[in-house]
């Protein structure tokens, strides 16, 4: 360093590299940070020094902290934010050259740097980093943390560290076993039934004796003209080749190769766990959405439908590792779970003749309805018909029923809130569902709210979509011309606060469950939702994603382009957050979900989550400022 | 009159070193100013030893607090050439290397510099008897001649304002880690000068709320605390 700064002493060079170690310093020329140490001066301020008053002309500093923690409050005293060391302000004030808004308070014994507007204005001129961080803040804070995401992704996608995952992860179901005196008929009628390769012969303490494969089966079966009525253990292959649980997948490719077998027991202190198939080895290698869109359409047999749901996961992963934004991610998401979903459907009715004739559309609701879907999702569906008898109603009952436990085999759990087709409150004719809408959007109860905010994001999935547009045209109808109900909805959303502390960075859950955790779906995500929602219905717009719904009243509402920006920026990186955490969760044999210690994060995505909560407030005050809440 | 002794004679400085000298004249302290519009020079020096008296000034950091700020850019970070490196054993202690020893700066216009850096303003520093006692004297070694300013022991007036800490903290980096200051470089001069105008920010904050306006206050209760514990 000492070279490039030839003239400068060993304060400068000291402060030189304390700023350079965190955004916006690090992506900023030498030149430009030399310039701005030398510019810069320090002060203290002891806790409850009060650094900035709200005023009406400019502010003449720019703050950066150097270390401790201040808090910034409105006029009213509500403390809206708290920032660490690292962070800039009052930014905003000094880009619009307009007065603070905010007060600025030390929340700890806190030392600033401080550079005169007249030098922070030069810097905006002379440097493009630091002028796209002021401006762009919220998007080049991500556009970090997703190089430092697709490295680390990276990292896990080398074929190397993939083979050197443990066996264990490609079990994906029970193993198939029988005892040495199965009949072979029972036996291959078993691996019919199951649709697997083989079956392993096992003995009474679960230990893999010997092995039957469906290529064995020709040669000493069929073609040996073996009657099925002889023991599995006169046929198999007696001491087969296994494999520890916990070792490798590059050891079970080894041992495949090297013995030209295509099946391999695994055990678990002796007792078989499960097998792997050559076949589960290389699926590891690629996946794309074309390839699991085609397989799902090509499948017949729903039974296989879960491995393909599982597929899903693992495309996730490596898209993650792509770095594609979370737009795009959740949407392949539910698009895919779309797929699978149509699908099942599709072979759930093929043989029932009951429904022949009928006209009803299956709908998605909630986050699938909005095509937000992440990993950890439940079931939220329901039906729609146009007139039917009793009988064609349990009909679609019972094919709905037989869909939604198919999906939960897939890993979409039943809804515990029964907001599912096959419960007859939701199984309704289009007049059927205007009755209870009608009832929510009069009653304005904390519980018609939250129906209204699951179903009114409903979305045609299956069958026939009219019925659930005319539906759509309705409800906007109906919502528009019922201002009460929105105003109603706006408040319930403003009741739901983002989580920035006042003490600490972050306010976190005080639930046994869950300690020391924000909820980032419903604390953070939830309130972009739910806003969202009310500026579509109030606009009439037949759109359920949250990212085209505020698009759209952005227009409308003449909400600046830059601000737009940011607030979809944040509500994706906040989806992103939660689907890295499901998938690390997923990874480590956890079941997904929403809770996540903001310890556990980087200081950069600690800021960012910061930063995204921030504007979550922003589009909480839009929304209050519109209903006048 | 005639002056009855010899006067001893100012060192011969080259003509531009004497003009500086000279510009220095005499100097006014105004210690009663609001504390919080004082500007201050907070020092510390690094030495060939630990004998004041008799010890090599090395090296002079310092730098300047005004209204309350220290101003990154006017710092001081000066090395004193020496004719001869000090004991190695020093050397550890300080860690400035015999190269960089010897390539300081010609020392009498070092001197020039510290005295033109810290004009008018009072000094402070961490066990200021020893910076102030090294510093006069290297003055009148080199200039013949030394500023007589007003001095503030950074040392005394924490332990004044926070009592209850003063048990625990003997050294600068206690005071430091008391307030979690961090050092980037400890034992170079101009970086214990930074850590030492960090802790005499705190400082000044303090006495504020102690309601001490000035500087001449501060030193007044300096002066009676002292004076207390004497007797």
């Amino acid at each position: 360093m000492s070279a490039t700064l030839p003239l400068a002493n060993s304060l400068h060079r000291a402060t030189f590299d304390m700023l350079r170690r965190q955004a916006p310093f690090a992506a900023m020329g030498e030149d430009a940070v030399l310039w701005l140490v030398q510019r810069l001066s320090v002060a203290y301020f002891a806790r409850d020094a009060v650094l900035l008053e709200p005023a009406d002309a400019p502010p003449d500093t720019l703050f950066i902290i150097k270390q401790g923690t201040v808090s910034g409050a409105t006029a009213d005293g509500q403390t809206v934010l708290q920032l660490a060391a690292g962070e800039m302000f009052p930014l905003g004030a000094l880009l619009a050259g307009r007065g603070a808004a905010n007060r600025y308070v030390a929340a700890t014994d806190t030392f600033c740097y401080l550079l005169s507007a007249t030098d922070f204005h030069a810097l905006l001129g002379e440097s493009v980093e630091f002028h796209d961080f002021c401006t762009r803040r919220i998007a080049s804070l991500l556009e970090e943390s997703q190089r430092a995401v697709q490295a680390e992704y990276a990292l896990a996608l080398d074929d190397d560290s993939r083979f050197a995952r443990p066996l264990a992860s490609l079990i994906r179901r029970a193993p198939l076993a029988t005892r040495a005196g199965t009949p072979l008929a029972a036996a291959l009628g078993a691996m019919e039934a199951a649709r697997v390769g083989s079956v392993v012969v096992t003995d009474e303490a679960g230990q893999p004796i010997g092995i039957l494969t469906l290529k064995d089966v020709l040669a000493r079966v069929t073609l040996a003209g073996v009657p099925l009525a002889t023991p599995i253990a006169d046929v198999m292959t007696p001491q087969p080749a296994t494999l520890s649980a916990d070792a490798p997948v590059a050891d079970a490719l080894v041992l495949m190769a090297r013995q030209g077998i295509h099946h391999v027991p695994l055990v678990r202190d002796g007792r078989l766990v499960g097998v792997v198939s050559e076949k589960d080895v290389f699926a590891l290698r690629r996946l794309s959405v074309e390839g699991i869109t085609a397989a799902i359409s090509r499948n017949e047999d729903p039974v296989r439908l879960p491995a393909l749901a599982q597929d899903i996961g693992d495309l996730v992963h490596s898209l993650l590792a792509q770095g594609m934004d979370a737009e795009n991610l959740t949407a392949i998401i539910s698009s895919l779970n779309d797929r699978l979903t149509e699908r099942l459907i599709t072979l759930e009715c093929a043989g029932d003749e009951a429904l022949a004739g009928l006209r009803w559309c299956w709908l998605a609701l909630g986050s699938e309805g909005r095509m937000e879907q992440t990993l950890a999702t439940d079931q939220d569906n329901a039906l729609i018909f146009a007139a039917t008898d009793d009988a064609q109603r349990a009909a679609l009952l019972a094919m709905a029923r037989r869909v939604n436990h198919r999906l939960d085999a897939c890993g979409f759990p039943l809804c515990r809130g029964g907001i599912m087709a096959s419960n007859p409150k939701w199984c309704l004719s289009l007049t059927g569902w205007q009755q209870q809408f009608t009832q929510w959007i009069d009653h304005g109860s904390p519980e018609a709210l939250l129906h209204a905010s699951i179903f009114f994001d409903f979305r045609p999935l299956a069958g026939d979509e009219s019925l659930a547009l005319d539906l759509r045209a309705w409800l906007n109808h109906a919502a528009q011309k019922n201002p009460r109900f929105l105003h109603q909805m706006a408040g319930n959303a403003l009741r739901n606060r983002p989580p920035l502390g006042v003490m600490r960075d972050f306010v976190l859950s005080d639930n046994d469950a869950h300690p020391h955790t924000i909820d980032l779906k419903l604390n953070g995500a939830t309130p972009f939702v739910d806003a969202a929602r009310i500026f579509a219905l109030a606009a009439g717009s037949p759109q359920t994603n949250t990212a085209k719904r505020l698009r759209e009243a952005a227009h409308a509402l003449h909400i600046p382009d830059a601000e737009l920006a940011d607030w979809n920026r944040a509500f994706h990186f906040l989806q992103l957050l939660r689907l890295r955490h499901q998938h690390g969760q997923q990874r480590a044999g956890q079941t997904p979900d929403n809770h996540i210690d903001p310890d556990t994060l980087n200081p950069l995505d600690r800021r960012i989550l910061k930063e995204a909560l921030r504007q979550a407030r922003k589009v909480q005050a839009r929304l209050a400022m519109d209903y006048k809440l | 009159m005639i002056w009855p002794f010899d006067r001893p004679a100012l060192p011969q400085l080259d003509a531009a070193s004497d003009a500086r000298r000279s510009a220095l004249g005499r100097q006014a302290f105004d210690l009663k100013q609001p504390l919080a519009d004082m500007r201050w020079c907070v020092a510390d020096v690094e030495t060939g030893g630990l004998d004041a008296q008799r010890d090599p000034l090395l090296a002079i950091g310092a730098v300047a607090i005004e209204h309350g700020r220290i101003a990154l850019d006017a710092t001081l970070e000066v090395g004193l050439a020496q004719v001869q490196s000090t004991a190695a054993a020093n050397i550890l202690i300080h860690g400035i290397s015999g190269s960089e020893q010897r390539a300081g700066q010609v020392p009498h216009e070092a001197l020039l510099s510290w005295l033109e850096f810290a004009q008018g303003a009072p000094r402070v520093a961490f066990h200021a008897a020893f910076d102030q006692t090294v510093l006069q004297r290297a003055e009148r070694e080199q200039l013949g001649w030394s500023v007589t300013a007003p001095w503030f022991d950074a040392a005394i007036v924490a332990a004044l304002l926070f009592p209850d800490a003063a048990p625990h903290c003997r050294h600068l980096d206690d005071w430091l880690a008391h307030f979690g200051i961090a050092v980037y470089a400890r034992h170079g001069a101009l970086a214990d000068a930074y850590a030492t105008a960090e802790l005499w920010l705190v400082l000044l904050q303090a006495a504020q709320r102690e309601n001490l306006a000035t500087a001449h206050q501060l030193r007044g209760l300096l002066r009676a605390r002292r004076w207390l514990s004497a007797h």
